[in-house]
């Protein structure tokens, strides 16, 4: 093993038993926050891999979870198939079908890529209304059942939803932290960066990103099944427009041009509907103040990210470091 | 045989709709290579206004107009204060690329927002000036209504108005100089920058009367014209992006093709039919059925 990826190794699993300890320590909604906080962490990971590494913009993964979701809650409701296989199938199925749609996306450059997206992410939930089998607008029920009697009496539900959704995420950014510092991160770099140049040097970008997409896509289908888990049931509505959105503005927020800032576009996303709850009730709770301020402050806040801290917060903190040092 | 008509009549009509909006999505891609997203939430804010004056006056006419100079005066705000900066302070990183799309998608984000805050989330809706009840001949009714007929009217004016702009005025000519070279325009005397707040302020014009015509048939609220961005959206691909004829035609056919598709196959596949027919398109001819000299990896 070499001794890089030996020290990455270390540094997860110490992540892990400390977000493991932190479960311990907080009360429940908290560890039902962290829970999601992971979840959205993997849906964040999937668009840097896109747009950070191979330059591609994806509105609609969304649409992508919902496909992950949907195949995790069928496999679990039509075939008897137990969580986990569910979760790597939901992930394998997306993965597919994000691969079809990135033989298609691959040959769109920016806005056309944008708003096919945009419109499969409006289009594809209210599909499933067409097909019985997935339920109409109640959706499916899928229910991972209780936490396994050797965990002891006190371990509550919500805290095997932590542990499995943070157990996914480290292992998910494990190998994508891994993949990306490789020879395929680089390249995928080089495709978003000077596509011709990778031609160029024997590389094929269709198919690089053909791959990225599906990678992408199978991240999506994963956190998209995990979400479903926590919320127990797959419809329509638990994949709206502005689910897709969000995602895209978390990666935004962290920064898409690497993983590092994940975390922290993750914890904004779940901390901002707190954050608005806070406020409307400071200001007196109206239907119209509770009902509009989440989509206002997310929205404010990727306007703001975008025009102040357009690489991610990273680089302005770098930036204000340099400029620091070279002062002394 | 009076089906088929009627299929024809009203595709006509809501593809009308669509072609105002594709314009409106392809006036600022010329000038600007943007896909403004946010037109959705300019012309719903637009489209609240006329609400507003036709529910205090009940006169339909000054609501459009009203909602048409809101439009243009917020189209040009955004362009102005937002899209200047955002091009100012955005030059390098992965992010280049998808900035003006998250950046646009986030101000659709706030002006819906807005809208909720302002007028609530309950759905409106504005009286049509015209029956949308169907047109008698002889003992049938079509389904195809007075309104209808009026917005194909309204849409034909507004081309017109537009062709002549584009084509008899220097206005136009600066605008579809600055759009297709804007050093040379700028050589030869345009303002470049200021043609490109104008070009936004007419597409904001022509989404409010989008928006406006939309609505007496459906429904009104903070985000009820989304899917006619994404509709509007498709008609421009259709169209090429490029060019105004292609976004009027691309919205006919897709107009059309949606309508046929409702009444004869089911009403219910609507939006993926749009969806397939979009992808096919975006696969088979992807410059659009009426192509513009430029290709799309600009």
């Amino acid at each position: 093993m070499p001794k890089k990826l030996k020290t990455r190794l270390s540094l997860f699993i110490l992540l892990g038993w400390a977000l493991l300890l932190l479960g311990d320590r907080v009360d429940e909604l908290r560890v039902y926050q962290g829970a999601s906080i992971a979840i959205y962490a993997i849906a964040i990971g999937s668009i840097v891999l896109l747009t950070g590494y191979s330059g591609q913009i994806s509105l609609g993964h969304g649409a992508l979870m919902a496909v992950g979701g949907y195949v995790a809650a069928l496999a679990s409701v039509e075939f008897g198939i137990p969580f986990w296989a569910g979760f790597i199938l939901a992930a394998l199925i997306s993965g597919i079908f994000g691969g079809l749609l990135g033989i298609a996306a691959a040959r769109l450059s920016g806005p056309y890529l944008a708003g096919t997206t945009l419109a499969l992410a409006v289009g594809l939930p209210s599909l499933a209304n067409q097909f019985p089998i997935l339920g109409g607008e109640q959706g499916l029920y899928f229910d991972i059942g209780m936490p396994p009697q050797q965990l002891g009496e006190s371990f509550t539900q919500y805290k095997w939803f932590y542990w499995i959704a943070a157990l996914a995420a480290l292992i998910v950014f494990f190998l994508l932290s891994n993949l990306l510092s490789s020879r395929y991160g680089r390249t995928w770099r080089g495709i978003g960066s000077n596509e011709t140049a990778i031609a160029l040097s024997g590389s094929n970008p269709q198919r690089l990103k053909i791959v990225a997409f599906a990678l992408s896509s199978a991240l999506a289908g994963l956190s998209g099944a995990l979400l479903v888990m926590t919320i127990s049931t797959a419809s329509p509505s638990a994949f709206p427009l502005a689910l897709s959105l969000s995602v895209v503005t978390g990666a935004v927020i962290a920064g898409v041009s690497s993983l590092k800032g994940v975390i922290f576009g993750s914890v904004i996303l779940v901390a901002i509907p707190e954050i608005a709850d806070a406020i409307s009730h400071r200001v007196g709770d109206t239907l119209r103040i509770s009902s509009t301020l989440p989509g206002l402050l997310i929205s404010i806040l990727l306007v703001f990210a975008v025009l102040v801290t357009p690489n991610g917060p990273g680089e302005n903190l770098r930036h204000l470091l340099h400029k620091g040092k070279s002062h002394k | 045989m009076l089906k088929l008509i009627n299929t024809i009549l009203i595709g006509l009509s809501t593809g009308a709709i669509y072609s105002l909006m594709s314009i409106s999505l392809v006036l600022v891609w010329r000038s600007t290579r943007v896909i403004n997203f946010a037109q959705a939430g300019q012309a719903v804010f637009s489209t609240y206004i006329a609400y507003e004056v036709a529910l205090r006056t009940g006169n339909f006419w000054l609501a459009l107009l009203c909602a048409v100079l809101s439009g243009a005066i917020l189209g040009a705000f955004v362009d102005f204060f937002f899209m200047r900066t955002l091009f100012k302070r955005v030059t390098s990183g992965p992010i280049r690329a998808i900035a003006p799309v998250v950046a646009t998608l986030g101000l659709l984000g706030i002006i819906r927002s807005a809208v909720g805050y302002i007028w609530g989330v309950e759905v409106k809706s504005i009286p049509a000036p015209a029956s949308t009840d169907g047109i008698k001949i002889g003992s049938d009714v079509l389904p195809f209504s007075t309104y209808d007929a009026l917005v194909l009217l309204i849409v034909f004016v507004v081309l017109m108005i537009l062709t002549f702009i584009f084509q008899r005025t220097t206005l136009g000519l600066s605008l579809k100089a600055s759009a297709f070279s804007p050093e040379i325009a700028r050589l030869s005397g345009v303002r470049v920058d200021l043609t490109r707040t104008v070009g936004w302020a007419i597409a904001g014009a022509c989404g409010a009367i989008a928006g406006v015509l939309a609505t007496p048939n459906s429904l009104l609220s903070p985000n009820s014209l989304d899917i006619l961005l994404v509709l509007g959206f498709a008609a421009a691909v259709i169209g090429g992006l490029e060019s105004m004829l292609g976004a009027v035609v691309g919205g006919l056919i897709l107009g059309l093709g949606v309508t046929f598709i409702a009444n004869y196959v089911g009403s219910t596949l609507v939006f993926l039919s749009a969806f397939v027919f979009l992808i096919i398109i975006l696969l088979v001819r992807p410059s659009g059925i009426i192509s513009g000299k430029r290709s799309r990896n600009a």
